[in-house]
């Protein structure tokens, strides 16, 4: 939750706090100072929080979840609500890349192969969801197919490969002391960030999140947008699902219903994530970036409370407590930035 | 004689804008009071004080003499002051009759179908619906009659005050005139009414006295007799209007930059065919469910056609979507900017450049110099400030959001303009500016076609009109012949000599 990013520009005469209580609803301050107050709290009293070695583990953690958020937050900002499949994507595609690792095919190779997976899967929802079907509905149907096909290949077994197998470097391998997922997370971040500020295919996701109707009387056509949206959100998927295998050298399909956050299930997390951010569920208004830190955010809340010694039961619920407030404080913001003429 | 309502020194801040300064406005038993200004002149907040929409105001609000203040809607109602917004607050799948007791507390105890439909029977006939079924669902009325069940509803708490926000603002000619002769015989039965509107025809024919905001200042009430139309608009504007349409383009047209075959747009009777020229304006005349602006969007590849072409130079071609249409330089303004006009939330630059991102970009990234210049640009040519090009279009007042929606084409030079009511909720002067403007542009060479239901507009900018009746094509009416009374009665009865008659009288 970033406040900095969304505080405009003033006159030059205010000072920066008396701004702050201009332009926006005491309700929000109030909320937002709370929410320093006792994030500042636990951050000083946690052992060990401000080291070099845990803030690298913070960002570590929520590069998995991060890179997964920034391809949804695509579909979110287009006006396409969510893909609820985003896990069972990533469940077939880590069974696709484990089995193509097991026969020997190398890392290329099954990364292709998984790729394949996840255009098929981004391209027929994009595709149905374009047409008109409703976002939920068609995902969660998606989600349904993807999950069994993934299960029924994999006979719930766990596909297995051996090191080395030259998927190492994704996985545990690291560059100038970074683990290669961080910098692979900050790349994606910065890459998705100017995609969408920069190129026209940016700012037509904006334009058609912001208005459809308006954007189809100005040639931008939601059918195209929402495959294309869908096959970035399956991508990222993909691309998480190989990272996660080259890590633990194999594959289960209920790996991302499991392993990830505080509650375990991915889908959720990702939400969890694009929410915590400050995008709009409508569309229209938010970034990647925000995404990005709503991960890195999300993550530091756990690991604080990890280093305090809460059980998991606790930490779901300071997730879920984190989605409200920050849907209340954006709210009130962007209410707040409007002004009438 | 008291005023039932006096407000005095009335004061209204939004953070840094006043949009109210020691505004005087007060209204007597039976009066119709008109209230007009130009759009962001505060109309609309001082409607919202008098209804108790808002309350943060400074000043003194006096109802039968007595002073009050209403902390809400609520209770403004319950002192007798009703408000009829533009947007409709009726349940669409529910009957008439239902929705007139919507709020239940005038409804008897066991509220049956029946019962309603009987105690309904009463306010239909009060504002002139008493031919309709109250069984009927909302639904399946015209826009028009939908207003007047909304008045109806409103009647039923039986208010003192009853406040009409540009009724007519959505409405086609004969749905007007519906809610003007309401107005009338609710004023003849000692009710008071506050009209807001744009159209001053209408203020002229139905108010007592006229208030003028300007600026968020009021200047003083004057009965209707000691004013005209130019007058009341040069008090509005503060300026003298010298004439708000452009001189028409006379000359000989030459070859047809357009010509338009067989087009049959779902909703018309029959095919349509006509030819559009390089240079003019031409006006497709008629009311709302006339096919006039069916034919505007299905040119535009924004509505089904059935069959047709349109023949443009060599292109031979019916667009599909509007992204064909745009592609062979064909712009379209739809009736309704909110809905597919502007992108509200987006910034004013986006909305400008939303047409045209392929020309201010190289490999598909934007140059964002290309962007600035190109709304800068087009802002100056439509005196949109420049310096709000980074606020949200839904800031704007609707004359601006207009402009916006209007001038982003220019972004994509287009041959053809094609507008459905350039003007709707625009005020008197973003109206000339934007007259000026299309004209303007038919003189640099772009063919304009507008639809309009504002019959003064209809006749006074186009350079030909054809006029449209229920789903069909009707005639053509040349620059010589153009006449208010000639449009009329071809757009609402274009098969009888006596209505023409009784027009002209």
């Amino acid at each position: 939750m970033s406040t900095g990013s969304s505080i405009s520009g003033g006159s030059a005469k205010l000072n920066f706090l008396d701004k702050i209580i201009r332009d926006y609803s005491g309700l929000a301050i109030i909320m937002v100072a709370i929410f320093l107050f006792v994030f500042l709290y636990g951050m000083i009293t946690a052992p060990n929080f401000l080291t070099i070695f845990n803030l690298k583990t913070i960002v570590r953690d929520a590069a998995l979840v991060g890179i997964m958020a920034i391809g949804l937050t695509f579909v979110t900002l287009s006006g396409n609500f969510f893909l609820l499949s985003m896990k069972e994507t990533a469940a077939l595609c880590i069974i696709a890349f484990a089995t193509g690792m097991s026969y020997g095919w190398g890392f290329e190779l099954s990364f292709l192969f998984t790729m394949c997976f996840a255009l098929v899967a981004g391209i027929f929802q994009g595709a149905l969801i374009g047409l008109g079907g409703n976002p939920i509905v068609v995902t969660l149907g998606a989600a349904g197919v993807l999950y069994g096909l993934g299960a029924y290949w994999s006979d719930n077994l766990v596909v297995s490969y051996r090191r080395p197998h030259g998927a190492e470097w994704l996985g545990t391998g690291s560059f100038l002391g970074l683990p290669n997922i961080t910098v692979a997370f900050i790349l994606i971040a910065i890459s998705a960030e100017l995609v969408l500020r920069k190129t026209n295919f940016g700012r037509q996701v904006y334009l058609i999140g912001a208005n459809r109707a308006a954007g189809k009387a100005t040639g931008h056509e939601n059918f195209s947008m929402a495959i294309k949206v869908c096959t970035i959100a399956s991508v990222c998927s993909a691309f998480v699902a190989i990272a996660f295998s080259a890590q633990v050298s194999s594959a289960q399909v209920n790996y991302f219903s499991s392993e990830f956050g505080s509650s375990g299930d991915m889908t959720i997390m990702v939400i969890a994530t694009v929410m915590v951010g400050g995008n709009s569920i409508m569309g229209g208004y938010g970034s990647t970036m925000r995404s990005s830190l709503g991960a890195i955010f999300i993550s530091s809340i756990d690991n604080m409370m990890v280093l305090h010694g809460f059980n998991s039961g606790p930490r779901v619920f300071a997730v879920g407590l984190m989605i409200v407030f920050s849907i209340i404080v954006f709210a009130l913001v962007r209410r707040g930035s409007r002004t009438e003429e | 004689m008291e005023p039932l309502l006096e407000l005095s020194n009335i004061n209204r801040s939004f953070s840094a804008i006043d949009a109210l300064r020691s505004v005087d406005f007060s209204i007597f038993p039976g009066e119709v009071m008109g209230l007009v200004g130009e759009n962001g002149a505060g109309k609309s907040t001082l409607v919202k004080i008098i209804s108790g929409f808002d309350n943060e105001y400074t000043g003194s609000l006096k109802l039968n003499n007595k002073e009050t203040r209403f902390s809400s809607p609520g209770k403004a109602e319950k002192m007798g002051i009703a408000i009829a917004q533009q947007e409709l607050s009726l349940i669409p799948t529910m009957s008439v009759a239902e929705n007139i007791f919507l709020t239940g507390d005038v409804a008897p105890v066991f509220a049956t179908k029946t019962a309603l439909v009987m105690k309904a029977k009463d306010y239909l006939s009060e504002v002139g619906l008493d031919y309709l079924d109250p069984y009927l669902l909302v639904d399946r009325l015209s826009v028009g009659e939908q207003h007047l069940v909304e008045v109806a509803r409103l009647i039923a708490h039986d208010p003192q005050i009853l406040i009409l926000d540009e009724p007519t603002a959505a409405l086609g000619e004969s749905d007007s005139i519906r809610i003007l002769d309401m107005v009338k015989r609710l004023s003849d039965r000692g009710k008071s009414i506050i009209y807001v509107s744009h159209r001053l025809d209408e203020i002229f024919k139905i108010c007592d006295r006229i208030t003028v905001l300007r600026d968020g200042k009021s200047i003083d009430a004057l009965p209707i007799s000691e004013l005209d139309v130019n007058g009341l608009v040069e008090i509005m504007l503060g300026r003298e209007l010298k004439n708000m349409f452009p001189s028409r383009n006379k000359k000989v047209k030459g070859e047809p930059l357009i010509k338009i075959k067989n087009l049959w747009p779902d909703g018309l009777l029959q095919p349509v065919e006509f030819e559009i020229y390089a240079g003019e304006i031409l006006g497709l005349a008629g009311q709302l469910g006339s096919g006039s602006g069916e034919v505007l969007a299905a040119i535009a590849g924004a509505h089904k056609s059935r069959s047709g072409t349109l023949e443009f130079g060599d292109l031979v071609f019916l667009p599909r979507s509007p992204k064909e249409a745009i592609e062979a330089k064909i712009a379209y303004c739809s009736e309704d900017r909110k809905y597919d006009g502007l992108f509200l939330g987006r910034p004013i630059i986006e909305n400008i450049s939303s047409p045209s991102l392929k020309s201010i970009s190289k490999f598909g990234v934007r140059s964002t110099r290309a962007e600035k210049e190109l709304s800068q640009d087009i802002s100056a040519k439509f005196t949109v400030d420049a310096s709000r090009l980074t606020s949200e279009a839904g800031v704007l007042s609707g004359g601006n959001q207009q402009k916006v929606a209007l001038g982003k084409w220019l972004s994509i030079n287009p041959k053809i303009i094609l507008v459905n009511e350039p003007t709707r909720g625009v005020d008197v002067g973003a109206r000339a500016e934007i007259y000026q403007k299309l004209r303007d542009l038919a003189e640099q060479g772009s063919a304009i076609v507008i639809a309009s239901t504002d019959i003064q507009e209809i006749t006074n900018l186009p350079d030909r009109v054809i006029s449209f009746y229920r789903g069909a094509m009707i005639n053509e009416i040349k620059l010589e012949d153009m006449s208010a009374i000639k449009i009329l009665s071809s757009i609402t009865d274009p098969y009888s000599e006596t209505s023409m008659q009784k027009e002209e009288n």
